[in-house]
C-alpha cells in the first residue's frame, strides 16, 4: 500500500481513510453501492451440509458464504429462547409465562410462523419499530441549543410513524410522505403530519428568533438548519453522507459541493414551525379549496388595484397624499417595537405593591389617562395587574396624593390589546402614579403560571391641556432594566412592543377632530373621483373585497385545525420571518466557499447526487415558475425511483440490523467508500430487489428474515467457528442481543403490572418543568414514579434534547441531537447505579413484588415472569435466601438487574 | 484482504466500546499506536500516554457562561479610558448582537500590575494577583458566532452545533481513567441552572458513554444521580445493597459461564463492582467538612448556614465558586482527570451569569470576585501539593464583550475577540500570547488570531495527545476535537 499523500494531512480524514482510498480505487473504480441494483440468483446449495435447513433464499446466500469460510450454521435455538427473542425483537415486551408455555408446547409444526404473524399483527409492533425509525431521524420534542424550548406539536409525527409501521405502508409512500406529503397528499391526515420528519432535528431558537437572516449569525443558523435537513434526508433514506461536501467536495464519494448545495436548495423555502392540518380529509379538502379561492380573490384584488392605480388622475393622487399625511399624524407609527415597556422586579407574594410614576415637567390639566398592556410571551397585557389605583400629585414624593381611579375591590377585566381609558376630569397635577396592588404571575401564554409576581406595563399615556403630554421623567419603586425590551422609560415612548398602534389622538379634543373630519371629506372626494375614472373597476374591487371577506369567514368557520411541528413555509414576524411573506419563494442558495456564509460562490438549482439514478438528471427539470414543493416532490421521486441504487439497499440493511444486531453493511448511514463494505453483498441486493418488488412491504421483509434458518439459530458460542470468525460477520450463529433502554423500561412496567397501553397523543413528561418562562429546567427527579401518566411505553416519552432522562441516558438511548443509525452499547458504573437506584425502577420493584406476593413460590414466579424460564434449584435457593433477609421488593430489584434480564439469547 | 482496513478497525472499536472505561481506552490506544504508528506507550501504566510523553495528567476547565468581559477583567485598554464617552468608531460596519453600540466605555474598575510579570488585572479579579506569575493570558482568541448556544458549543466541543463530544470526553477517550472509583470527567454546573445547551456541552455524543461528563452537585442531598436509591422507597437498604451485589455477581457469573465467548457479560458484572466502589469513594471525595479551616477560608467558603441577601453579592459568589474549586481539588487528588466548573446559569431573571447587557458592574463584580477567590486558591493549593505541575487550568468563556456601551452600563456581545488564560501543567507562566487591538474589539493581528482549536490542541499536546491523531469515525468522517484546524501554541509551553 502506498502511504498517504501529504495533502491529506490537514483533512478530517486520517491515515486509514487515505489507505482505503488508495486500495479501493486501485482495485475497482466502482464502489459496490453505486452499481445498479439487480436481483442476484441465490446460490445452489443442495449438495452442501445444512442444505436441508434452508428455509428460504436468505439461507441459501448465508449458507453458501459460510461454506466459503469453512463455517456452518449453528443449531436452531430451542423454543423457549425463540419465543423470548421474537417478543423482544418484534414488539419489545416480554412474553407472559402463559404465552411462553403455549408456544413451547404447541404441537403445530407451524407454531413459529403463527407466532411471527401474531406479533407482526400486534399494535405493539408499530410502537417497537417506530422507535428504531425515530432514532435514525433524530426525533426530539425540544429545540435543543440555547433555552431548549418545548415542541408541543411534534408528537403527531411520532404517531404517524407508528401508524405507518402498523399499517405496513408501502415504503415508497412512507418516504414520499415524509419529504413532500403536504404537496402530494395535502388532504390525507398523513400527508402533512409526515413532514414532521423535516423538522425532527434540533433548531437554534436564538439564532432564528433573535437574529435576522440579514446578519451573519442569522445566516449561519439558517445554513446549519438546512444542513440538518439535507443530512437527515440523505443519510436516512439513501445512506450517503452528502454533508461531507459542505466545505469541499466529498473526499471519497462522488458528491461535489454543487451537489450538496443543490440539495440545500430543495429545502430552501422551509423553516421549522407549527403548521395546521386537518384530521378529517373532507375538511382538509374544503380548507384547501377555500384557500385556493382566497388566493385567487387576493390576486384579483391585486390586479384591480394595479389597474385602478393606472387610471388615477393627478387630482386623485394629490387627495391621496393628503389622506396619507393625516392618517400618519393620527396614528403613532412604529409597530413591532422591541421596546416592550416597564417590568417590575419579581415579588414573592401577589399582594406586594409596585408602582411607577411619570413626571409631566409642569402642572397640567389632565383629561385622559391611557394604560396600555405590554406585548410579550403571547400576551397583549403581559404583567398587567389585576388590581391597581391611579393617583396624581403636585410633588414627586406623593405625600399628598389625589386618587383618580381605583380598581381594588374586584379584579379589573383583562385589557388584552385594548387600552384602559381613564377620565381624569381635568385634574391639575404634575405627577401621576399607577400602583399595582394585586400582581400578575409571570408566565408564557399556554404555560403553567409561576410564583413570580410582577407588574409590567406597555405605555402610560396622558392627555393634558388638550394634547398628548410630554413626559420628562419616569420613576418606579423598582424595575428590571433590560433595555431595549424592558426599561421604565419605555412607558412613555409611544411604543409598546406590539403591532397595534397607539391611538392617543382619538381622545383629543379640537384639532384632531378637525383632522378626522377633513380626512372623511378627503376620502369621500377621492372615492367620487375614482368612480368617475375607474367606476366599473372600483365596483368590481368592492365586490371582490366582499368575496374575500366571505371566504375568510368561511375558513374561520371550519373546525379548528390541528397543529404539527413540521418543515414548512413559515410566515412570522420579528427576526424569524421565514419565506411566507414571499409566497414561499425559496431562498437563493449558493455554493459557499469553505462552507462560509460570507463567501457565497455560484448559485445552484435544486437537484441531487449524480450517478445514483441513471435515468434521472442530477439537477431537477423544473419550470422557472415552479412552487417550492415541486423541488421536494422531485427529490422524493428521485429517492424512491426503482433505479435508485441506494434507497432499497439502505432500508433492507436497516431492517436486517434490527433483527441481527448488525447490518449486512455495518455503517447503515454510510454506504460510501469510507463506510463498511457489505458482508453479504448478493444477499443485500437480493433483499433490496425482493423488498422493492413486494411493493415495499416491511412486514414481508420481516417474515422472510424471521422465518429464515439463519435468524432461528442459537446464539451460543462455538469455539471452532469463533476461531475463524470471532465477530460473527458471516452469521454462523445468531447474535446475543442487549436490550435497549426503552425495552428495559417498558418490560419493568409490564412486570410490575403497571404498563398502560394507551396509544398515541401528546407525550408523557417524566419531569417537572421549572422556570418555563425562560430556559425551562427539566427536573426528572421531581417526577412521581406512581403517576399513571408516565406508565406508558417509552416511545411516548417526551424526549428533551438538552437534558436527557437519566435512566434512559445511562442505558444508551438515542441522543436526539445525533442521527443514530446504530446505538452504542456500554457497561458503565453509572449505568449499574441507574439500574439499581432509579426511582421508577425501585418503585416498580415494589409493585412487581406485590404482584407476585400471593403466589405459592413468589420468587420463582417473579423469576419466570422476568426471564421466561423457571429458576434452577441453586438460583432459587440463592434468591429465596436473599428474599428471606431483605424482602420480595429487594429481590425483584435484583432480578431486574440480572444480566439475563438485559440480554436476549 | 477481503475488506478494507476500516471495517476491521470499526468493528474492533465497537467491540472495545462495550468494555468499561479504562480498558477500552488502553486497548484503543494500543491499537491506534499499532495501526497508526505512534510512539511506544506502556500499555498498562497508570497514566496512559497515547502519542508522546505528557507534561500534564489532569485538566480543570473554568467556563464563564454568558460571555465574560475581557475588557473589564484581564485585557487592559488605556485607549478606552482616554476616549471614554466619545462616540465609538470601529472603522468598519459592526453587526452587533442586540444593536447595542454606544460610545466607548472604559473598564468599570481600575487595573493594577501584579507579580514579577507586572500583568495588569482589574479590581474584582485582584485575588488572582498572588498567582499571576503562574498564568499565561491569550488576549486574541476569536470565535465564530455571537449566539450563546453556538459559541458555547464551539468552546466546549470544538463545533458550533450539537452532536459533538466535549473536550473532557475526548480526553477521557484518549487517556482513560486514573481511578476506577470515580468518573474520569466530572462537571460541576452552576447550582442555579445550566448554561446554554445544558448537558450537551459535556455529552459524549458519538463517543462511548463512559466518556460523558458526570454531573456532581456538591453539597446537595443527591450529589450524583443514582448514587443512592432515589425516591421514597425504603427497602433498598445498604445491607440489601451489599448482599445484593454478592447475589448478582454469583448469578451473573453462572449465567456468563454458560455463555462463553461474550465479553460483554463480564464487562457488565465489572460495571456493578465499579458502581459499588464509587458508592464508597464518592461521598468521601465530596465531603469538605474535614478540610482544615484555613483551607476553607482560602477558598472563600462561608460558615455553614450563612444567610445571603437577595441581591447578587461577592461573598456568596465566592462561597459557591470556592466550594466547587475545593471539590475539584479533592476529585483531582482522587484520580478524576478532567473537571469542568461552570459559573453562571441560563439567561433567567434576575441575571446570574456573565451576559451583562445591562450592567457590567452589577453582574461581573460579584461573579468575577467570587471566581477569582476560588480560582486563586485552587492554583495555590495545587501548587503547594505539587499538583500544579501536572494539572492544567483553563479559564474560558463563549465570547467577549464590546468596548462600547450598551444602554449606559452594559456591553453587547463581542465574538471577534476575547480572553482565555491557562496555568499549570506545562504552561509557562507570566506571559501574554496574542494581543487584541487598542480597543479590544478584534485581534491586533487579524490574520493570526488564536482559535479554540489552538487552545484545545495545546492542552491535548500537554497531555501527551496529538490532536490530529485522536479520532473517532462518525458518518464517514474521522472526527477530532479540533475538526480540521488547530496548532499547538508553542510559545505557551514551559
Amino acid at each position: 500500500m502506498k502511504t498517504m499523500p501529504r495533502r491529506f494531512s490537514i483533512l478530517p480524514l486520517i491515515l486509514l481513510c487515505g489507505l482505503l482510498l488508495d486500495s479501493s480505487r486501485g482495485e475497482d473504480p466502482t464502489w459496490w453501492s453505486f452499481r445498479p441494483l439487480s436481483r442476484p440468483i441465490a446460490p445452489r446449495i443442495s449438495e452442501f451440509r445444512d442444505a436441508d435447513r434452508a428455509f428460504n433464499k436468505i439461507d441459501r446466500f448465508v449458507i453458501a458464504k459460510l461454506r466459503e469460510q469453512g463455517l456452518r450454521l449453528s443449531p436452531e435455538a430451542d423454543r423457549r429462547m425463540l419465543v423470548r427473542r421474537l417478543y423482544f425483537n418484534i414488539i419489545g415486551l416480554p412474553p407472559t409465562p402463559d404465552e411462553v408455555e403455549k408456544f413451547v408446547n404447541d404441537p403445530d409444526p407451524n407454531a413459529y410462523e403463527k407466532l411471527v404473524e401474531k406479533l407482526l399483527d400486534s399494535p405493539r409492533y408499530g410502537e417497537r419499530w417506530a422507535r428504531h425509525w425515530l432514532d435514525v431521524v433524530h426525533f426530539g420534542e425540544t429545540h435543543g441549543y440555547d433555552k431548549d424550548k418545548l415542541r408541543l406539536n411534534a408528537w403527531p409525527y411520532r404517531d404517524y410513524v407508528i401508524r405507518s409501521f402498523n399499517e405496513d405502508k408501502p415504503y415508497a409512500q412512507f418516504v414520499k410522505e415524509q419529504i413532500a406529503g403536504d404537496i402530494l397528499w395535502p388532504t390525507s391526515p398523513d400527508g402533512v403530519v409526515a413532514t414532521g420528519f423535516i423538522a425532527a432535528g434540533p433548531w437554534d431558537f436564538i439564532g432564528h428568533a433573535e437574529v435576522p437572516e440579514t446578519k451573519r449569525d442569522g445566516k449561519i443558523a439558517r445554513h446549519l438548519d438546512r444542513d440538518d435537513m439535507v443530512a437527515t434526508t440523505m443519510n436516512t433514506f439513501s445512506s450517503i453522507t452528502v454533508q461531507c461536501a459542505q466545505c469541499h467536495d466529498h473526499k471519497a464519494d462522488p458528491v461535489t459541493m454543487t451537489d450538496y448545495y443543490s440539495l440545500q436548495s430543495v429545502f430552501a423555502a422551509l423553516d421549522r414551525a407549527d403548521r395546521d392540518y386537518d384530521i378529517d380529509p373532507k375538511i382538509a379538502a374544503k380548507r384547501l379549496e377555500l384557500k385556493a379561492q382566497l388566493s385567487s380573490s387576493e390576486q384579483a384584488i391585486a390586479k384591480l388595484n394595479q389597474e385602478i392605480e393606472k387610471a388615477k388622475t393627478d387630482e386623485i393622487r394629490i387627495a391621496e397624499k393628503k389622506i396619507a399625511k393625516i392618517e400618519k399624524s393620527l396614528s403613532s407609527e412604529n409597530s413591532n417595537s422591541s421596546q416592550f415597556g416597564y417590568h417590575s422586579k419579581i415579588a414573592s407574594t401577589q399582594d406586594t405593591e409596585k408602582w411607577i410614576q411619570i413626571d409631566l415637567g409642569r402642572v397640567a390639566s389632565i383629561q385622559t389617562i391611557g394604560l396600555f398592556g405590554a406585548k410579550e410571551y403571547g400576551f397583549d397585557d403581559f404583567g398587567f395587574p389585576y388590581q391597581f389605583r391611579i393617583e396624581t400629585a403636585l410633588e414627586e414624593s406623593f405625600e399628598k396624593a389625589t386618587l383618580v381611579a381605583q380598581f381594588e375591590d374586584v379584579d379589573h377585566p383583562r385589557p388584552g390589546s385594548e387600552p384602559v381609558e381613564i377620565k381624569a376630569g381635568g385634574i391639575e397635577a404634575r405627577y401621576l402614579r399607577m400602583t399595582a396592588s394585586k400582581l400578575w404571575p409571570r408566565h408564557m401564554k399556554g404555560q403553567t403560571v409561576s410564583e413570580d409576581w410582577i407588574f409590567a406595563l406597555g405605555e402610560l399615556a396622558v392627555i393634558a391641556d388638550g394634547k398628548v403630554a410630554e413626559v420628562v421623567g419616569v420613576h418606579s419603586l423598582d424595575s428590571i432594566q433590560a433595555p431595549p425590551r424592558w426599561s421604565k422609560k419605555n412607558v412613555s415612548d409611544g411604543l409598546f412592543g406590539g403591532s397595534s398602534k397607539i391611538h392617543l389622538e382619538k381622545w383629543l379634543p379640537g384639532d384632531s377632530k378637525d383632522q378626522s373630519a377633513q380626512l372623511a371629506r378627503l376620502v369621500d372626494l377621492r372615492n367620487k373621483l375614482l368612480l368617475r375614472v375607474a367606476g366599473p373597476k372600483a365596483a368590481a374591487r368592492v365586490e371582490q373585497v366582499a368575496i374575500k371577506s366571505e371566504l375568510e369567514q368561511k375558513i374561520a368557520g371550519l373546525p379548528m385545525p390541528q397543529k404539527i411541528y413540521a418543515g414548512t413555509i413559515h410566515k412570522g414576524s420579528g427576526n424569524f420571518i421565514g419565506r411566507g411573506g414571499l409566497q414561499g419563494t425559496p431562498r437563493p442558495i449558493f455554493v459557499l466557499n469553505r462552507g462560509d456564509v460570507s463567501q457565497p460562490g455560484d448559485p445552484v438549482t435544486p437537484g441531487a447526487v449524480p450517478g445514483i439514478v441513471d435515468s434521472l438528471p442530477e439537477r431537477f427539470k423544473l419550470p422557472a415558475n415552479h412552487h417550492e414543493g415541486d423541488r421536494r416532490v422531485a427529490l422524493a421521486e428521485w429517492i424512491t425511483h426503482p433505479e435508485n441504487k441506494l434507497t432499497w439497499r439502505s432500508i433492507v440493511n436497516r431492517i436486517w440490523q434490527y433483527h441481527f444486531g448488525r447490518g449486512i453493511v455495518d455503517t447503515p448511514n454510510d454506504f460510501g467508500r469510507i463506510g463498511a463494505a457489505p458482508s453479504h453483498p448478493e444477499l443485500l441486493d437480493w433483499l433490496a430487489v425482493e423488498f422493492r418488488e413486494s411493493g415495499g412491504s416491511m412486514k414481508h421483509l420481516h417474515r422472510l428474515i424471521l422465518k429464515s434458518a439463519v435468524y432461528r439459530q442459537s446464539s451460543s458460542d462455538i469455539a471452532t467457528m469463533a476461531e475463524i470468525d470471532s465477530s460473527n460477520q458471516y452469521l454462523w450463529r445468531q447474535n446475543r442481543r442487549r436490550v435497549e433502554a426503552e425495552v428495559v423500561r417498558d418490560s419493568v412496567l409490564a412486570l410490575a403490572g403497571k404498563l398502560g397501553l394507551k396509544m398515541g397523543g401528546p407525550s408523557f413528561q417524566d419531569f417537572v418543568i421549572e422556570h418555563p418562562e425562560h430556559s425551562p429546567h427539566y427536573q426528572y427527579y421531581l417526577s412521581d414514579p406512581d403517576d399513571p401518566a408516565i406508565h406508558r411505553r417509552s416511545v411516548y416519552r417526551f424526549a428533551v434534547r438538552s437534558q436527557p432522562q437519566p435512566l434512559m441516558d445511562a442505558l444508551d438511548c438515542a441522543d436526539p441531537s445525533l442521527l443514530v443509525d446504530k446505538r452504542s452499547e456500554t457497561n458503565t458504573a453509572l449505568q449499574a447505579l441507574a439500574m439499581l437506584n432509579n426511582a421508577l425502577l425501585l418503585r416498580m420493584s415494589e409493585h412487581f413484588a406485590e404482584r407476585i406476593s400471593a403466589e405459592p413460590e413468589p420468587v420463582a414466579a417473579a423469576f419466570t415472569l422476568a426471564l421466561a424460564r423457571s429458576p434452577n434449584p441453586s438460583e432459587l435457593e440463592t434468591l429465596n435466601d436473599y428474599a428471606a433477609e431483605h424482602g420480595l421488593a429487594a429481590t425483584c430489584r435484583l432480578i431486574l438487574n440480572l444480566n439475563e434480564f438485559s440480554f436476549i439469547d | 484482504m477481503n475488506f478494507p482496513l476500516s471495517i476491521n478497525l470499526q468493528s474492533r472499536r465497537d467491540l472495545l466500546k462495550t468494555a468499561g472505561g479504562g480498558f477500552g481506552s488502553i486497548a484503543l490506544n494500543a491499537m491506534l499506536q499499532q495501526e497508526l504508528g505512534a510512539a511506544q506507550i506502556p500499555p498498562n501504566s497508570v497514566t496512559q500516554i497515547a502519542h508522546h510523553p505528557p507534561r500534564a495528567k489532569r485538566v480543570v476547565q473554568l467556563f464563564m457562561a454568558g460571555a465574560a468581559s475581557h475588557l473589564d477583567l484581564f485585557d487592559y485598554k488605556p485607549a478606552l479610558i482616554k476616549h471614554h464617552g466619545e462616540k465609538s468608531d470601529f472603522g468598519e460596519h459592526v453587526e452587533a448582537f442586540q444593536n447595542g453600540l454606544g460610545p466607548w466605555m472604559k473598564p468599570v474598575w481600575d487595573f493594577q500590575p501584579y507579580g514579577a510579570c507586572g500583568k495588569m488585572i482589574s479590581e474584582p479579579v485582584a485575588p488572582l494577583g498572588s498567582v499571576i506569575d503562574e498564568i499565561s493570558f491569550v488576549h486574541n482568541v476569536t470565535g465564530k458566532s455571537g449566539v450563546h448556544s453556538q459559541a458555547t458549543y464551539l468552546q466546549a466541543t470544538g463545533f458550533n452545533r450539537p452532536g459533538f463530544p466535549g473536550m473532557g470526553c475526548w480526553i477521557s477517550y484518549g487517556l482513560g481513567n486514573l481511578s476506577d472509583e470515580l468518573p474520569t470527567f466530572v462537571v460541576l454546573p452552576d447550582h442555579r441552572g445550566f448554561a446554554s445547551n445544558g448537558p450537551k456541552n459535556w455529552s459524549s455524543a458519538f463517543l462511548p458513554a463512559q466518556h460523558q461528563g458526570t454531573i456532581i452537585r456538591p453539597g446537595t442531598s443527591d450529589p450524583i444521580t443514582h448514587l443512592r436509591p432515589s425516591g421514597k422507597t425504603n427497602f433498598a437498604t445498604s445491607m440489601a445493597d451489599a448482599d445484593g451485589q454478592a447475589v448478582l455477581a454469583r448469578l451473573n457469573r453462572e449465567h456468563a459461564r454458560e455463555r462463553p465467548g461474550d465479553s460483554r457479560l463480564e464487562a457488565r458484572i465489572k460495571s456493578y463492582e465499579m458502581a459499588a466502589r464509587m458508592q464508597l469513594s464518592a461521598p468521601e471525595a465530596l465531603d469538605l467538612s474535614k478540610e482544615p479551616a484555613f483551607i476553607k477560608k482560602m477558598y472563600g467558603l462561608a460558615e455553614p448556614g450563612t444567610q445571603w441577601p437577595k441581591t447578587i453579592n461577592a461573598p456568596e459568589e465566592a462561597d459557591y465558586f470556592g466550594r466547587k474549586c475545593l471539590t475539584a481539588r479533592r476529585l483531582l487528588e482522587r484520580g478524576v482527570r478532567f473537571v469542568q466548573i461552570w459559573s453562571g446559569n441560563d439567561n433567567g431573571f434576575p441575571r446570574r451569569n456573565w451576559d451583562s447587557h445591562e450592567d457590567i458592574e452589577r453582574d461581573h463584580g460579584p461573579l468575577a470576585n467570587g471566581m477569582a477567590i476560588g480560582t486563586s486558591a485552587l492554583i495555590a493549593d495545587l501548587k503547594q501539593r505539587g499538583m500544579l505541575d501536572d494539572t492544567i487550568i483553563l479559564w474560558t468563556t463563549e465570547f467577549g464583550r464590546m468596548p462600547s456601551t450598551q444602554g449606559s452600563k452594559g456591553r453587547d456581545h463581542n465574538p471577534f475577540v476575547f480572553t482565555n488564560w491557562l496555568a499549570g501543567g506545562g504552561i509557562k507562566g507570566g506571559l501574554v500570547h496574542g494581543e487584541s487591538d487598542e480597543w479590544g474589539y478584534k485581534p491586533l493581528d487579524r490574520r493570526n488570531p488564536t482559535e479554540v482549536y489552538d487552545i484545545h490542541a495545546t492542552i491535548m499536546h500537554l497531555l501527551g495527545l496529538d490532536h490530529e491523531k485522536l479520532t473517532f469515525r462518525k458518518d464517514s468522517i474521522d472526527r477530532r476535537l479540533t475538526d480540521v484546524h488547530g496548532h499547538v501554541i508553542k510559545e505557551l509551553l514551559a
